[in-house]
């Protein structure tokens, strides 16, 4: 009796929920997209433009990501689950490219194309990687903390991590700029917070406790630089130019207040759009370049609301 | 007043811990079943062993939880326990250039004493377990990063550890069933932890402790001293969890791990194993890993959105552990 | 017979509590040797000396002629010692043969537990008790009977010659007491010493061949069971000066009838139990431990379900099913354990003072009026002489009589026209005692009615304006209060089992 109203129950349930799946129809072509995270703004910005090249060419998409970018195994189950479907493309955005590397040969084996996005997969296996130049980005967010600074002082940067091509790309970009072209300006400190604002903010609050005369601190992500503008808050810091990336609700109205100088913007739901248009070429047997950049965009206070801005920022 | 009749014990059919076995294993079943039907693509060799390969890990995490939980207590630190012995063999391989057994003792070693701390603390210094394994688990986590630096260690330099997981000794014998080596470490491990429960000292202490630790002590028994060997025996079961996951990887992550061990323990529980502890079985809690990776698996492969796969899975670890609630107040 | 057990002197403290002063106590071989004793009068603390489980601060202790020192459950066991607790010692989750050998399973190397071992063995022991209990069943599903004889048989699988049998009878019917005995008799034939704690007068009667009597933690004396009168026990038992300070008793035959209980039922310990209680009244509830005085107070209360009877609060028949409705009814309780159920030990007088008026002092935003409470809980302080620094004192940090105090003020408070008190003065030292007795007549005094339930006669003698008596959840008799009523009739009744055989024939 129990047992049939259980097994009852989850026929139910499994039902309800299995007619979204009937739904689609499975003579379109499909293309699971594996990110890297999924609650975040960002992805969810990426999701979006995914959906919107979906939507443009009939494609069925999904995309799914591990709740936090420590969860490597459960991207590579991810990651099987979706070459079972046996998709026309895979969309991937490697936590950790080594550990991937069998799932994806198989992919390969199969036929399927992979397309890596953002941070890409270190391998030879995917057929192009969409994604922003962030060495480009991070050196033009280091042009223009320079400028805000008057080309002299401390500087430091929150990086989200020393692992992942972003972080390392970013913390090069502008590291490097600064060291080619401001010989006045010092890099005092690189500390990473995992994007975690919560401990990046309080990485901050130590560089501006070590450092009092900093003038400027880059926030390498989302998360970081949120970080970087809780602490000088709390701490009540003044005149210190904090530059950011990506977007966000919390960043776009800190540009709008003046407490953020500006920020690098990456073009998320271009990443999406770019990657499923570049999944159905690759389907299709088109020559892909090796790189495809989505792009990148500074911006502050004077810019933020023009439309061609404002179409790639994100809540 | 009439006289309560005086008769020997009700016969049953079944044990309790068969019949809630047998509760999870329809479930099981009916989820197969299910989206078999519902996707060509579920019911493919390789997509189960993709499911089994996921469930090797969280399977051997809920396999030491499963001793902890019979014994009344919790361990919330088996996943950050695993990844710390994954860093202690990625330390002993990969920075000291020490051969794969030397790793794989190591790793099993670091996970039995970080087990028998946690028991000293819960037996001898009577820290409620809840805290003390919460205590461990962010005190693992922080060793992990610290020792790792914060990166991920390869083991690049040990090409075979892969194998350890991901390699297939069976579809070497047998080309047509290629089940990972990892999925068979979690059988046989089951298997013997099965047994060390139902036919040895040390498991029938698990129940005696977890059923009246009060009762085992009075009867002149060490519990204190048994139930540190069990919390050892668990954290060494977390270092074989901790070698899979850092096989199946070729890394050790060290960032990864938290949150882990509510999986292992929602497998446990959906297996019918008691919180209240005195009752359990391992074959229930591998059906309850099984569930839970086949349920994410299936889900994915009907393209229900991540959103509702979280809530379904909710919705499913309440649904058990009420139907075995249920089950039990009507065995009385 | 020969000697085999003989302590002396034996002393031994808790914290803030002499509980053994210099207590006796010999066994002979083949012999049912009772020991009994009002609750709290060592008996329970000195047999866990002799089974190892305490150890004992002064004193000596031969067992077959040779001193010893039981260094634990272990070493009572190796000496031929068993125990059966009050509270069964036994793993419910396992079955009865796993717990008869818990702890010195057999096993084969690696150690491998031989099941079929321990089965057969638990079995033989079984045939030689003659009683049929399956020792692969799990205990949880056995009665309460059979899991003491559960008890019995582990105890004897360690070829125990001295059995300690706490109160074993505490939940067993006649006839499941009777198959006791007969295991006991059996026993006892076979040359086990046996020591029987029991409070049941006449049971002692039956199955003993002599009696020892504790009080106040200290040896009383011991006598033949069979030639010794029931009362010469009990004065042996209560032998305490009486307090001089009898209750004066109003007369309250005018007075209108605040709660009237008819024909309340509930399973084994609450049997068809009736009585009235008047405005200004005292009525104290006596009888020992298990007689289903803390059942009936339950009941009424609601906290648990009834199976019949009714409840007529001022004239009026109340459907109580939860302690909503009791408190709705105006009747409030106070638990037997403050801590559990009375308090709440984290959070402050002030808090605990309200808890159950909260809705008084908060408007239809539920904001609470804390002005109001602070002077409202001020007041109780002061009137109730509550001691504590302020009124955001954690409950917890206060003495148990203050802690006690701040429950009163809480009833008190919700304004509850009838209040039942369950042992007030447990865990108080003497010196708050008359405080908390001067606290419980206050309020008949002001109309209220109340219901006290204490194990200690001289404390329902002194407060009580009436007495009811029970046992074995049968109300046995409602004596008169003040100097008219002795311990020994209160006793009397509290020992009037309905189902009593005589003589010691099985």
């Amino acid at each position: 009796m129990l047992n049939r109203r259980t097994l009852l129950a989850t026929l139910t349930a499994g039902s309800l929920l299995a007619t979204s799946g009937f739904a689609l129809a499975q003579d379109k072509m499909y293309i699971p997209l594996i990110s890297k995270g999924f609650q975040h703004q960002f992805w969810q910005a990426v999701k979006a433009g995914a959906d919107k090249a979906a939507a443009e060419f009939g494609v069925e998409v999904t995309f799914e990501g591990p709740d936090t970018e420590a969860q490597v195994d459960k991207q590579m189950d991810m990651l099987a689950a979706a070459l079972a479907k046996k998709p026309a493309a895979i969309g991937f955005a490697a936590l950790d490219s080594q550990a991937a590397t069998p799932l994806l040969k198989q992919a390969q084996e199969a036929g399927i194309p992979i397309i890596a996005f953002d941070s890409g997969v270190d391998s030879d296996i995917p057929a192009t990687t969409v994604t922003t130049d962030n060495l480009a980005a991070a050196a033009l967010a280091a042009d223009k903390m320079a400028e805000l600074i008057g080309g002299a002082g401390k500087v430091a940067l929150v990086v989200h991590d020393q692992t992942s091509r972003t972080g390392i790309d970013r913390r090069d970009g502008f590291v490097n700029e600064v060291k080619a072209k401001y010989p006045n300006i010092e890099i005092v400190d690189i500390q990473y917070g995992a994007g975690d604002q919560l401990q990046s903010t309080e990485i901050t609050k130590a560089i501006l406790t070590a450092h009092p005369d900093i003038k400027g601190i880059f926030g390498a992500n989302e998360g970081s630089a949120i970080g970087v503008l809780n602490a000088i808050k709390e701490t009540g810091t003044k005149g210190v130019v904090v530059i950011g990336y990506d977007s966000g609700k919390l960043q776009k109205d800190a540009i709008r207040s003046g407490e953020m100088a500006g920020a690098i913007t990456q073009n998320p739901v271009g990443i999406g759009y770019e990657t499923v248009k570049a999944a159905i070429a690759a389907v299709k047997g088109e020559k892909l370049p090796a790189k495809i950049d989505s792009g990148f965009k500074w911006y502050d206070k004077t810019n933020i609301d023009d439309p061609e801005i404002a179409a790639v920022l994100y809540d | 007043m009439t006289a309560t009749p005086i008769a020997t014990a009700k016969p049953r059919l079944l044990a309790s811990g068969a019949q809630q076995k047998l509760l999870a294993f329809a479930s099981l079943i009916v989820l197969l079943l299910f989206f078999s039907l519902a996707s060509p693509n579920f019911l493919q060799t390789a997509n189960i062993l993709a499911i089994l390969q996921a469930t090797s890990v969280n399977g051997v995490l809920a396999i030491a939880a499963t001793l902890v939980i019979i014994t009344g207590g919790i361990d919330l630190s088996v996943g950050t326990l695993m990844t710390f012995t994954a860093v202690i063999a990625g330390v002993v391989l990969t920075f000291w250039g020490l051969a794969m057994p030397v790793g794989i003792l190591a790793a099993i070693a670091a996970g039995a004493a970080c087990g028998f701390i946690s028991g000293s603390l819960i037996a001898r210094m009577k820290i409620p377990p809840f805290i003390a394994t919460l205590g461990m688990m962010l005190i693992l986590k922080g060793l992990s990063l610290v020792i790792s630096g914060t990166k991920p260690i390869y083991f690049n330099d040990t090409p075979s550890f892969p194998q350890l997981s991901t390699g297939s000794l069976i579809g070497a014998l047998v080309p047509a069933l290629p089940v990972p080596n990892g999925v068979m470490i979690l059988f046989i491990l089951a298997l013997i932890i099965s047994w060390v429960l139902n036919r040895t000292t040390l498991g029938r202490y698990c129940f005696a402790l977890g059923s009246n630790e009060e009762a085992v002590r009075l009867s002149g028994v060490n519990a204190d001293g048994w139930k540190v060997a069990i919390y050892a025996l668990a954290g060494g079961i977390c270092g074989i969890a901790g070698l899979l996951i850092a096989s199946r990887l070729n890394s050790a992550q060290p960032a990864l791990g938290q949150g882990y061990e509510l999986d292992a323990i929602a497998a446990v529980v959906i297996g019918g194993t008691s919180l209240a502890g005195g009752r359990g079985s391992i074959l229930g809690t591998i059906i309850g890993a099984l569930i839970m990776s086949v349920l994410l698996n299936g889900l994915r492969i009907l393209s229900v959105a991540q959103e509702w796969q979280t809530v379904v899975t909710g919705v499913i670890i309440i649904a058990a552990v009420y139907a075995d609630m249920l089950r039990r107040r009507r065995a009385g | 017979m020969t000697e085999v057990i003989r302590m002396s002197g034996i002393e031994k403290r808790f914290p803030g509590v002499h509980a053994l002063r210099g207590a006796q106590f010999d066994l002979m071989a083949g012999e049912v040797h009772a020991l009994m004793g009002e609750n709290g009068a060592g008996k329970s603390t000195l047999m866990k000396i002799l089974s190892g489980i305490y150890a004992p601060d002064g004193g000596t202790l031969h067992v077959n002629g040779a001193e010893v020192r039981i260094a634990g459950p272990r070493a009572a066991q190796g000496l031929g010692i068993g125990i059966i607790h009050q509270e069964l010692a036994l793993m419910p989750d396992l079955t009865v043969a796993q717990n008869i050998f818990i702890g010195r399973e057999p096993r084969s190397r690696w150690g491998v537990l031989d099941e079929a071992q321990i089965n057969r063995d638990a079995e033989a022991i079984f045939a030689a008790m003659k009683v049929p209990v399956d020792p692969r069943a799990e205990v949880r599903s056995l009665t309460i009977a059979k899991q003491q004889m559960v008890e019995i048989a582990k105890a004897l699988s360690f070829r125990s010659r001295i059995l300690i049998m706490d109160e074993p009878t505490a939940a067993l019917n006649d006839a499941e007491t009777e198959e006791l005995f007969a295991i006991i008799r059996r026993l006892k034939s076979e040359g086990v010493a046996i020591v029987y704690i029991s409070h049941k007068m006449d049971e002692i009667r039956r199955i003993s061949d002599r009696v020892t009597v504790m009080r106040d933690g200290a040896y009383v004396g011991t006598v033949a069971a069979s030639d010794t009168p029931i009362e010469t026990i009990i004065t042996m038992m209560v032998g305490r000066e009486l307090d001089q300070t009898a209750a004066e008793i109003p007369d309250l035959s005018a007075a209108p009838v605040a709660l009237e209980v008819s024909g309340l039922s509930r399973g084994r310990m609450v049997r068809d139990v009736s009585f009235t209680l008047r405005r200004g009244e005292i009525l104290g509830f006596a009888g020992l431990m298990g007689a289903g005085r803390t059942e009936v107070a339950r009941v009424i209360f609601g906290a648990d379900p009834r199976d019949g009877g009714k409840i007529i609060v001022h004239g009026k028949e109340r459907q109580i099913r939860t302690p909503q409705d009791a408190v709705a009814a105006g009747i409030g309780y106070l638990s037997e354990d403050r801590k559990h159920f009375g308090l709440a030990l984290g959070i402050d007088v002030r808090g605990n003072i309200a808890l159950t008026s909260l809705e008084r002092f908060s408007d239809r935003f539920l904001r609470v009026d804390d002005a109001a409470l602070a002077k409202i809980a001020a007041n109780y302080i002061g009137s109730l002489a509550i001691r504590t620094p302020s009124d955001r004192q954690e409950v917890r940090l206060l003495s148990g009589g203050n802690q006690q105090k701040v429950v009163i003020a809480k009833w008190l408070l919700r304004d509850c026209d009838i209040l039942i008190f369950d042992e007030p003065t447990r865990g108080i030292d003497v010196g708050a005692k008359a405080e908390i007795y001067r606290l419980l007549q206050s309020p008949a005094e002001a109309g209220k009615a109340i219901i006290v339930i204490s194990s200690e006669l001289p404390e329902v003698l002194r407060l009580s304006h009436r007495i009811a008596v029970m046992c074995e959840g049968r109300l046995t008799g409602i004596l008169p209060g003040g100097p008219a009523t002795s311990q020994q009739e209160i006793m009397r009744l509290a020992t009037q089992r309905d189902t009593a055989p005589q003589g010691a024939s099985a």
